[in-house]
């Protein structure tokens, strides 16, 4: 599953849990996606559920609009960190402040990286972009972040996971769980080294838990 | 039922005519009243309205409701139409049927709130980025905002192609008697109950509809990703626009001599001007072009064929001749045009009638 991405990549860990969250949920006919741009448009042609790609950083007002006229469906917005914390950082703080009904699943690996590994201004350095300060006082249901490195910590997701669909199909509201993800590619790293950099220094940076 | 109404409110009736039941936008003058309009009315008939954070999360939102069964407008002006150009271009690539309202203001950048059509070029040769061609309506009367919407996504859903209703701040905020049917205002209609439009089950039906219940699943991308014949699916959409949905009216052009070009508010002004000028024996007529894209060529060439016209004049609101460049274009220079033009400033009839440009026939 998922071949297009690289050997290692969150992308396929991330996808790969939301498919599980949905199976042991039995709710996959009633799935829609809206993907960002870049490497987690990759996904696409794998899906199970119908999906669009959205403009880069536009995918929650374009979930918002599906979910506004298809109120029973499970509206999924999957985006990296460049659509979340850079380019649609803006459309982020609105949904949530808005309490839009969203379940917004963010891949973050600290880097640009369908284009090659440039710094983004959410990259993981002593002055990284942390959305938990800015959304913690918000009126919202569910914000949590982990990593995808460890298995305990993937396990910690899948936890998460259903917990914030269950959540979102009771009261709806807006949901937000960050990925810390490895992308060993444009880090120039193994995979066990990027997993291991993931473990050591990135989870000190962004703090992983449940906040609200 | 006949109610006094601006251009921009009648356009907003009309959207209930058209089963609108969906509106997201950003204020911006002078398109502001159709978004003051649906932030009272949608509710109150079980549409939705957003007030999205900017003319980018706007645009976006009406797309995510269009693709998912919904008939959505959104409405801007100016500097934030240009904003909107992401979504139109998206639209346009992923074969969206978006409808949207451009009501012009005047100049480069924030401009100001005066009348101009600045923006033909940016609606009718792209805007955004890629090779695409929005269709584009012009609205001068406020019959025509009313009749605007349900035209636009006619055109929309059958062409699977962004549409875009325009006209000037003129014509936004002229107020005139038109006909609105009943049914929109009586709350036993099903005009009245957007609810049960937008969930309808035969819209999820449609191909371009994305409900969660399709199998195989339904991907909305750039058509360029899943078509190997991209380039012929494309060409094929833009000829078969080019051909059938050009629409013009005329006005006295049965044995005109003269004949001048004009949209919206200018439009409005050149109606007098050709009666003008048939009660002082001179053989005036008009064009409006209610197809900015496609440009309406055939009418020029049939009124070229018909060998009467001695000279088209068009009078439009911009310094780059916007138009004139289409006119001239469609007559292959066969047949002289010359322009009155000016950003902001509409030339009165008066100042048509003894211009040179009349002198000279
Ligand atoms: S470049 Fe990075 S984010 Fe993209 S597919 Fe490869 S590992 Fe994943």
């Amino acid at each position: 599953m998922y071949d297009m991405q690289c050997p290692g990549c969150g992308h396929r860990t991330a996808m790969m849990l939301i498919d599980q969250t949905i199976d042991e949920l039995n709710i996959k006919n009633k799935i829609i996606v809206g993907l960002d741009v870049a490497c987690c448009s990759l996904l696409i042609d794998e899906l199970r559920y119908d999906a669009v790609m959205c403009p880069h950083g536009r995918v929650l007002p374009v979930c918002n609009g599906i979910k506004k006229v298809q109120h029973d469906k499970i509206v999924i917005s999957y985006m990296g960190d460049g659509a979340a914390y850079a380019i649609g950082t803006n459309e982020m703080i609105h949904a949530a402040h808005r309490n839009d009904d969203a379940l917004c699943i963010v891949t973050n690996n600290g880097l640009f990286a369908m284009t090659g590994g440039q710094i983004p201004p959410s990259a993981f350095d002593e002055k990284a972009f942390d959305i938990v300060p800015l959304l913690k006082n918000m009126d919202i249901p569910f914000l949590a972040r982990e990593t995808l490195s460890n298995r305990e910590n993937i396990y910690n997701c899948r936890k998460y996971m259903k917990e914030m669909f269950e959540s979102y199909m009771t009261n709806g509201g807006f949901h937000l769980l960050e990925l810390l993800s490895p992308c060993p590619t444009n880090n120039h790293m193994s995979v066990k080294e990027n997993v291991e950099y993931i473990n050591v220094t990135v989870s000190k940076i962004l703090k992983c838990g449940r906040f609200i | 039922m006949r109610k006094l109404l601006n251009g921009n409110q009648a356009f907003a009736y009309g959207c209930f005519i058209a089963k609108v039941s969906f509106f997201a936008g950003y204020p911006i003058t002078p398109s502001t009243d159709v978004y003051e309009f649906f932030e009272k009315e949608m509710p109150m008939r079980g549409g939705t309205f957003v007030a999205a954070e900017s003319e980018l999360a706007a645009v976006n939102t009406i797309l995510g409701a269009t693709i998912a069964g919904a008939r959505a407008v959104t409405v801007s002006s100016g500097c934030g139409f240009s904003l909107m150009q992401e979504g139109i271009s998206y639209a346009a690539g992923d074969f969206v049927p978006l409808v949207l309202l451009n009501v012009m203001r005047e100049g480069a950048g924030l401009g100001d709130i005066p009348r101009s059509q600045g923006d033909y070029d940016q609606m009718t040769k792209g805007g955004g980025n890629g090779d695409y061609h929005c269709i584009v309506l012009s609205c001068s009367s406020m019959k025509d905002c009313v009749e605007a919407p349900a035209k636009a996504f006619e055109l929309a859903e059958k062409y699977m192609n962004p549409v875009i209703v325009t006209y000037d701040s003129d014509v936004a905020h002229t107020m005139e008697y038109v006909d609105i049917p009943d049914e929109i205002f009586d709350k036993g209609s099903a005009y009245y109950d957007l609810k049960s439009f937008s969930r309808d089950y035969a819209r999820k039906k449609l191909k371009f509809v994305l409900s969660g219940e399709n199998t195989p699943p339904r991907y909305i991308q750039n058509v360029y990703y899943h078509n190997k014949d991209y380039d012929r699916i494309l060409a094929d959409k833009y000829d078969d626009i080019e051909k059938n949905c050009q629409v013009a009216d005329e006005y006295r052009t049965e044995d005109a001599e003269i004949i001048f070009v004009a949209f919206s508010t200018c439009n409005r002004i050149c109606l007098e001007v050709v009666d003008v000028l048939r009660d002082k024996e001179i053989k005036a007529g008009l064009i409006t072009p209610v197809s900015l894209y496609p440009f309406p060529s055939s009418t020029f060439a049939k009124i070229i064929a018909s060998g009467h016209v001695k000279k088209f004049v068009c009078v439009e609101l911009n310094i780059l001749k916007q138009m004139t460049k289409d006119i001239e274009y469609a007559v292959k220079f066969r047949v002289p045009v010359e322009t009155i033009h000016s950003m902001s400033t509409c030339p009165t009839v008066d100042e048509i009638v003894y211009s040179e440009v009349i002198n000279n026939v």
